[in-house]
């Protein structure tokens, strides 16, 4: 009996030195293991607000992705024991990708503006909905930003945005922008090209690249640059014209109340002032002007809003501007010769007084 | 010239209340120059400094409008003293422009160029002051009536077309910068550079001018005065 015990323990025992010798102190858990349940299509869990939570992972999920080389508890590392006793955390992304991490993920400055983002902020007070990494750029199905695929990609970061900002993304959707995105123009700005990627910040906080005083710089990066707009047709000149204008000028000088391109032409939902459903279509214009200026009428919308009087295509505006800037050169040259001319004169003058 | 012994004889040339219209009047124009030209010329370091330093584009506006308010009631206020008083009647009278001003203007230009040997002989104001006081008095006229225009936008907006306010904004700019040209070169020469009264005739402080003075540039006042025993 005593015998039996010892070998039973010394089987143990060898057992345990065995497996510590077959196996690294971090026991890793093949990926076969973990498919041994999340293999399983219908491996789901029921949350308590009755959501559904799919559970669902195997050797495929990573194909394609940035990750395709990682095995699970490459991210999920707090992952040692089946079944898990506690529930697995959310994946950290910052585990690798950090400044001078030996994986060699990649990481930038720009990977830590999130923590200072509204999301990252939201994050940090506790707001469970805010979102992650992960929560944009995808679990398993990670992929780089120019692959059309990627959950960020210009053709689909609207969406992803949208799943959270469901009835801005509703509006976007059909604005002139979001059209231009779903055809595949280029340069059409989807949500981060206004807010930003990771420091996106509220439209009221002054880092905001669309708060108030921020607004015309941010529409004028693309409606400013004449190779971008002659390609589609659309006048360059609104920024400048914007810029002198009484608006653009107080703007520029911090104000925050004054109208800036968003005011006139909407936010999310900018439409050509041809569509009836446009803020600056002239049908419109008197609510869209009354806002700041109460008692707009039609007789509002009656000739060109953004006018340059330096450009000859202004006409009269441009002549006379041109009028009087000689008028004023010219009178002040015949001053200076009145000057001259008298001064001169009044010696004579005085000599013959002599 | 300078150096001749001046006679210490002095006519009085401005009124008290002449001279305080006219030390308002510079202040209101020189505020709203200031104001003004910041706002034209905002694209440039100095102007966007005079901004900032106003306090930011609104109080740049109130300011600028409260000095315009204060000169348009002064404008208001010198017509009636010219109209009604007897002070401002006399002046009237004198500063009235007449064909003999431009006759004047045009003789001593020829004069100036040695194409004539006569220098006209000025009263008490001569086309030199005439022009800048009808210059300036239709020049705030207008361009306070600009101004209102731009004052009340939402008005305009209803009633004017669009393009008749960018004129408005281009037309009361440029009045301003040339009324100030103006009024700068004529007063520079007139009150400062002429040397009868280099460096600065005191007459706008002082309301006193040397009747010597008064017999070398203005000879028919002068003798006139002499004939009504002033002098």
């Amino acid at each position: 009996m005593r015998g039996t015990f010892l070998a039973a323990a010394i089987f143990i025992a060898l057992g345990v030195i065995a497996q510590g010798f077959w196996f690294p102190a971090d026991a890793r858990i093949s990926l076969e293991k973990c498919t041994l349940c999340h293999g399983k299509p219908e491996f789901r869990k029921i949350l308590v607000d009755g959501k559904i939570r799919d559970l669902f992972a195997t050797a495929d999920s990573l194909k394609g992705s940035v990750h395709e080389k990682k095995t699970c508890v490459d991210c999920h590392f707090d992952v040692s024991e089946i079944p898990h006793r506690q529930r697995p955390q959310r994946v950290t992304c910052t585990h690798c990708h950090y400044k001078g991490n030996a994986e060699g993920a990649p990481q930038s400055d720009a990977y830590l503006e999130y923590f200072g983002s509204v999301h990252g902020n939201a994050i940090a007070g506790g707001n469970t909905k805010a979102p992650l990494c992960q929560d944009c750029h995808g679990n398993h199905s990670i992929r780089k930003t120019k692959d059309p695929t990627s959950e960020v990609s210009r053709g689909n970061v609207a969406e992803t945005c949208g799943r959270c900002h469901i009835e801005i993304y509703a509006v976007y959707k059909t604005s002139i922008h979001g059209v231009a995105v779903s055809q595949g123009i280029p340069e059409a700005p989807s949500c981060t090209g206004c807010h930003g990627e990771h420091k996106i910040y509220a439209h009221k906080d002054p880092k905001s690249t669309v708060f108030a005083t921020h607004v015309a710089a941010q529409c004028s990066t693309c409606h400013g640059s004449v190779s971008i707009m002659s390609k589609y047709g659309i006048e360059a000149e609104q920024v400048t014209t914007y810029q002198n204008s009484f608006h653009g000028v107080a703007s520029g000088f911090g104000s925050r109340t004054v109208a800036n391109c968003a005011s006139c032409h909407g936010v999310h939902d900018i439409r050509p002032s041809e569509d009836p459903r446009s803020m600056v279509n002239p049908k419109n214009i008197p609510a869209t002007c009354g806002k700041c200026h109460p008692g707009a009428n039609p007789n509002f919308a009656v000739g060109k809003m953004h006018v340059d009087s330096h450009s000859k295509e202004s006409g009269i505006i441009y002549y006379t501007a041109q009028f009087f800037k000689y008028l004023t050169i010219g009178t002040m040259l015949a001053l200076i010769a009145h000057i001259f001319l008298d001064m001169y004169g009044r010696t004579r003058r005085l000599r013959g007084d002599k | 010239m300078g150096e001749e012994p001046r006679s210490p004889v002095t006519v009085e040339r401005m009124s008290v209340l002449f001279r305080v219209q006219h030390i308002l009047l510079m202040v209101s124009l020189l505020v709203l120059a200031v104001t003004g030209f910041a706002l034209m010329f905002h694209d440039n370091w100095l102007a966007a400094a005079v901004i900032r330093l106003e306090g930011g584009v609104l109080y740049r506006g109130i300011i600028h409008r409260s000095a315009a308010v204060f000169l348009m009631a002064q404008l208001v206020y010198h017509a009636f003293y010219m109209l009604c008083s007897r002070e401002g009647k006399r002046e009237l009278r004198e500063v009235w422009l007449t064909r003999r001003d431009f006759d004047d203007f045009f003789l001593a230009m020829r004069f100036n160029l040695g194409m004539d040997s006569k220098y006209p002989r000025f009263g008490r104001y001569g086309y030199k002051e005439k022009f800048q006081y009808w210059g300036a008095t239709t020049g705030v006229f207008l361009i306070s009536v600009t101004g209102i225009i731009l004052w009340a936008e939402t008005f305009s907006m209803r009633y004017l077309p669009k393009v008749v306010l960018d004129l408005t904004l281009i037309v009361h700019g440029y009045q301003g910068l040339l009324a100030f040209v103006i009024l700068l070169f004529w007063h520079l020469y007139i009150v400062h550079l002429h040397p009868s009264v280099f460096p600065m005739n005191r007459a706008w402080l002082t309301g006193r001018v040397d009747a010597e003075w008064l017999r070398q540039e203005h000879p028919a006042e002068y003798e006139k005065l002499k004939g009504e025993g002033v002098i």
